[in-house]
């Protein structure tokens, strides 16, 4: 699927099912941020519309909030630690590896939505430092080879889907 | 209220309780710096600037966000306090760009101020500035949000006192900023340009932009807007004898607090246009009258020019009598102008014929309603509207003809005043309303909105929910008016304009045994049912017993800046000087439509027009052109070179507001007196003075040589005037001595129901075309148009069209369309507005010489088969 197409359908369906709802823009966006693995920028205006409320003010909301991405994302999004403890284990040199196997700069997707490179402050596993995240799972004590095993992992994954 | 006793450094003060710690400093003359803090907005507490210390405790507190408490004992400067500011004041300057010295807004930027009184210099820091690019391809504001301190000010100004929501914050931390939606320039986006938020901004992150280098302003007046009926209270920055600069003033008591809009904010400028008349001039005698004969007026002395036009105008009274002069005043010059034109019009001409270009916009309105409510809605303060109960907004589209009414009613919804829309079109009030009425009759037939208003009546007395307390002491003919509504069918009324039975029920839900502020477009007369839907307004009215109480009554957004005062002045066919009324029909004036009619017929053989562009305001320019052509003789007193001044045999150079003394009356009925801000330009004078010679010259005994004489005059004839000139402002008093409600003898009168015509849209013109005012120019535009600002903006006025009717004339894209009325034919480009119902189009007045009055018929307002000048019947096709 091309992530850039929108199900219309599925997108007002969510709509729909808050609209007469309080308080409901936060329960909403979660939804559409889950339906779609990110909040189309085309959806701001009917949300608005929906809760009476102005689009810049629900654009504000998700700008604000780093669980919501106006940006569709790829399927494996990665998040490699930059915070002290990860940095003094050499954190830096993990990241540089990182973006050089999968040729992402930080926030960018690959063009076939497979991987989002991002990073993050800390991931609250400082034991097994240098980390990073893929999806909802953690790697730890990592080094170069490891580094590309996971990644191998992941597009495996994908050849083997496809 | 409870009242608690603290200490400010040692100082004993009092203050109520729910005061913050900054307004109990500033009540008792305690200075502490703020950026965030603005009086009109919520508290904020973002910069933390305005920190103090608790002598008790030692914390340190944002002073705009903690209430006073009893016994505190607060530090508004010890060594501590100021060391903090400094820091705080310190980052804030490490994280601001370089550009600071040449910053447009300079000594205005209140970063720079406090920073230099902290001793702030160079912050000392690492300097890591925010860059962003810099934005202004919009003539009206230059957005630098590098140098945003991200205060809210903007922001909060945007939703709490102007309730767009153009701009919010985006992102997070450091990379936070306020944005419209998705990033886009501010003119991509629904912001209106009021200005707000740049008069707000506490930095140079939003400024004015000017189109040249205008210089720096050297000192600022106070003075108020000249173009719509709202009246703001502004300030004038003044360089080099030039307005360089506008803001809200900083009086406490204004219409607007502290915003405007696009008009008062950045068209101004208009009055520095090459355009401007400066001298005197007369037509030789051998020229021919055309438009275009510009160059063949020669400029004369003043004294030529008042005799010149005593002695032909006393020569044409001589031979054709009185009847055949008529003076046109105007509904933007002020109350002492209109005052003394009338009085030279009537006592020294003796002419019947006086009239103003306000009398079709409003006025007619205006006087019925004040006759038919004995004077109730003489004052209606716009802030009252906040206590309303229930606002009724009909047909009115305030946020573009009188933009600060718009924000009052927005305000008061948010506030939780019910708002109930009743319009065709989906006009930006419909978000905040608890209620959309949306009449569309199909097929396309004339609306009856006035059947709605007596079905609504209909309904609340078969639940037995009108004021009867109030019916029986303050009204008379309720018995027949409800005999009146026998035949009526509520379900039918409502089928007829494709409202829904169920929008008719919550609309009794909302209004029932409330009281009603009800908001009526000033063009409502011009409706087919004009008459029919202010009767049927009245009568919910009197019903509701919606009179005499704070936030109930009827509220006229009035398109221009003195409607109110020209009428109170008695510049109009039917009222002398404090609405006394002419009774007897052959004694009153004509309207314009009719003045007109009499030039064609040679009538009327000598005019005297006074600020009013006839050729541009009046339905059918050619005609009016060629009628003016007739006269023998026409004077044209105004302020800038337009195609009535071209005609006229003398051109006499008037003053602009800001440029004169005066007073005009706002819609609300606040009377509000001005000063000059700046000179006039070249020779010419206050409109007042010319007039002043002129009653001189024909051998007026009084002679007026101050605007304090004339004030003098108008106290002592129009008693509702009693105040004027005491204060720079003052309200129009109440003097209707028959007022049911301040214990007068008569009654307010229900009018019975009258069923409205069924007329269907005829073949040949199918749709509707609403000849609409837009918040980028005033009236004709006369003045609008002269601004460079308005002109870079260039709006070319598209016609609008709704989403079906596009999709079946098949116009996608862009492009030109031709509409055809009886009476004329239009082509402009379009483009598609979603709030449109089928069948409407909407048509921007003002843009290309005001060319969409050409598409109403001069007069004939009251035949079947044509609409007034604000609607019209038309046919449209793709070209
Ligand atoms: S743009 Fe001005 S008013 Fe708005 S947040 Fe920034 S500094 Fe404050
Ligand atoms: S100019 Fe007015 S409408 Fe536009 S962003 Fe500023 S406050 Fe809002
Ligand atoms: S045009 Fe009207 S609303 Fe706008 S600033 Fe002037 S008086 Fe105020
Ligand atoms: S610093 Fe990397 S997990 Fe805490
Ligand atoms: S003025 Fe109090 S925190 Fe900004």
């Amino acid at each position: 699927m091309d992530p850039k197409e929108i199900d219309w359908n599925k997108l007002e369906s969510i709509i729909e099912a808050h609209r007469t709802q309080d308080w409901s823009l936060i329960p909403l966006l979660q939804e559409v941020q889950e339906a779609f693995g990110y909040i189309p920028p085309e959806s701001i205006e009917p949300i608005a519309e929906s809760l009476n409320m102005q689009p810049a003010q629900v654009q504000g909301v998700i700008t604000f909030y780093a669980g919501f991405s106006l940006k569709p994302k790829g399927k494996c999004v990665l998040k490699v630690c930059r915070g002290t403890a990860c940095h003094v284990k050499g954190s830096r040199s993990i990241l540089r590896h990182v973006k050089n196997e999968l040729e992402l700069e930080e926030g960018e997707t690959s063009e076939d939505y497979q991987f989002t490179l991002e990073t993050v402050a800390c991931l609250g596993a400082c034991f097994l430092a240098p980390t990073m995240m893929v999806n909802r799972e953690y790697f730890g004590k990592l080094n170069p080879t490891k580094v590309s095993s996971v990644l191998g992992q992941y597009s495996k994954n994908k050849e083997d889907e496809g | 209220m409870e009242i608690i006793a603290l200490t400010f450094n040692g100082q004993k003060v009092t203050c109520p309780s729910g005061t913050s710690l900054l307004q109990a400093a500033e009540q008792n003359g305690i200075k502490i710096p703020t950026l965030c803090y603005h009086p009109d907005l919520k508290p904020h507490g973002a910069c933390r600037v305005c920190l103090v210390e608790d002598e008790k405790t030692g914390r340190l507190m944002a002073s705009c966000v903690t209430p006073a408490a009893q016994d505190m004992s607060i530090l508004t400067d010890t060594p501590r306090v100021l060391n903090h500011r400094k820091n705080i004041v310190r980052l804030m300057m490490a994280e601001h760009p370089e550009s600071c010295i040449v910053c447009s807004k300079g000594n205005r930027c209140e970063l720079r101020k406090i920073a230099a009184n902290l001793g702030v210099g160079e912050s000392g820091l690492y300097p890591m500035p925010n860059y962003t690019p810099f934005e202004q391809l919009n003539p009206f504001i230059t957005r630098d949000l590098s140098k945003c301190i991200l205060c809210g000010k903007c922001i909060r100004a945007d939703h709490e006192l102007v309730v767009t929501g153009a701009i919010e914050y985006n992102h997070r931390g450091f990379h936070s900023r306020p944005a419209t939606l998705y990033e886009k320039p501010l003119e991509d986006s629904i912001c209106t340009f009021c200005g707000t938020c740049v008069s707000i901004c506490p930095t140079g992150a939003l400024s004015v932009k000017n189109t040249r280098y205008v210089g720096t302003p050297e000192k600022e007046t106070n003075s108020i807007c000249g173009f719509c009926g709202a009246g703001c209270s502004l300030t004038m920055g003044v360089g080099g004898e030039k307005i360089v600069e506008v803001n809200p003033s900083k009086r406490k008591i204004s219409v607007n607090g502290a915003t405007l809009c696009m008009r008062g904010h950045f068209a101004n400028d208009f009055i520095n246009s090459s355009d401007r008349l400066i001298r005197p001039m007369i037509r030789p005698l051998t020229e021919t009258k055309d438009e275009d004969s510009n160059d063949s007026h020669i400029e004369i002395l003043w004294e030529d020019a008042f005799d010149s036009i005593a002695s032909r105008m006393s020569a044409i009274k001589r031979e054709h009598g009185p009847q055949s002069i008529a003076f046109i005043g105007s509904s933007k010059c002020s109350n002492e102008e209109n005052y003394l034109f009338q009085k030279i019009a009537r006592g020294i001409f003796e002419t019947p014929n006086v009239i103003n270009g306000g009398y079709a916009f409003g006025q007619k309105l205006l006087s019925y309603i004040d006759e038919k409510t004995h004077g109730t809605c003489r004052v209606a303060p716009l802030a009252d509207l906040e206590d309303a109960d229930v606002i009724i907004t009909l047909c009115s589209e305030p946020e573009q003809t009188v933009p600060v009414a718009g924000y009052h009613i927005k305000r008061a919804a948010k506030k939780g005043s019910t708002l109930i829309v009743v319009d065709p079109v989906k006009t930006d009030l419909v978000m905040l309303s608890s209620l959309w009425i949306r009449p569309i009759p199909s097929p396309p037939a004339d609306i009856s909105i006035a059947e709605l208003i007596s079905a609504l009546a209909k309904e609340l007395i078969k639940g037995n929910f009108q004021d009867q307390q109030f019916i029986d002491q303050h009204t008379l003919g309720f018995n027949p008016f409800n005999d009146s509504l026998t035949d009526l069918d509520p379900a039918k009324a409502a089928a007829h304009s494709n409202v829904s039975a169920e929008s008719l029920s919550r609309a009794v839900e909302l209004i029932k045994d409330k009281k009603i502020a009800f908001v009526m477009g000033a063009d409502i007369l011009h409706y087919p049912e004009g008459d029919q839907l202010v009767d049927a307004v009245l009568n919910l009215c009197f019903l509701t017993g919606s009179l005499g109480t704070k936030g109930a009554g009827i509220f006229i957004p009035l398109p221009e800046n003195n409607i109110m005062g020209a009428m109170d002045m008695g510049m109009v066919p039917d009222l002398l000087p404090g609405r006394i009324k002419i009774e007897s029909e052959t004694d009153q004036g004509i309207d314009l439509g009719a003045f007109i009619e009499s030039v064609e017929a040679g009538q009327i053989k000598a005019a005297y027009i006074m600020g009013e562009n006839l050729s541009r305001a009046l339905p059918q320019s050619l005609r009016v052109a060629s009628a003016l052509k007739n006269l023998e003789f026409m004077v044209v007193q105004d302020i800038v070179n337009n195609k009535t001044a071209q005609m006229a045999d003398v051109i006499l150079p008037g003053a602009a507001v800001y440029e004169k003394s005066g007073s005009f009356t706002n819609m609300e009925g606040r009377i509000q007196t001005f000063e000059p801000v700046v000179p006039p330009p070249g020779d010419a004078k206050a409109d007042w003075e010319i007039l002043a010679h002129i009653a001189k010259a024909m051998g007026h005994p009084e002679q007026y040589q101050t605007i304090g004489k004339i004030r003098q005059e108008i106290r002592r004839v129009v008693p509702m005037y009693q105040g004027l000139g005491n204060h720079h402002q003052d309200w129009i008093k109440n003097s209707n001595s028959n007022n049911p409600l301040s214990g007068g003898k008569t009654k307010f009168l229900f009018s019975p129901h009258r069923a409205s015509g069924d007329r269907q849209a005829e073949g040949a013109y199918p749709f509707v075309a609403r000849i609409s005012s837009v918040r980028y120019h005033l009236g004709s535009g006369t003045r609008t148009s002269r601004s460079e600002r308005i002109r870079v903006y260039a709006r070319k006025g598209e016609i609008e069209i709704s989403p079906a009717d596009c999709r079946d004339l098949g116009l996608n894209g862009s492009g030109l369309v031709r509409v055809k009325s009886e009476f004329g034919t239009l082509e402009r480009e379009f483009k598609q507005n979603n709030r449109l119902p089928g069948g409407h189009i909407l048509i921007p007045m003002a843009v290309n010489n005001n060319d969409a009055m050409n598409l109403v018929g001069l007069t004939g307002n009251e035949q079947s088969d044509s609409y007034g000048w604000t609607l019209s019947r038309v046919s449209l096709e793709k070209i």
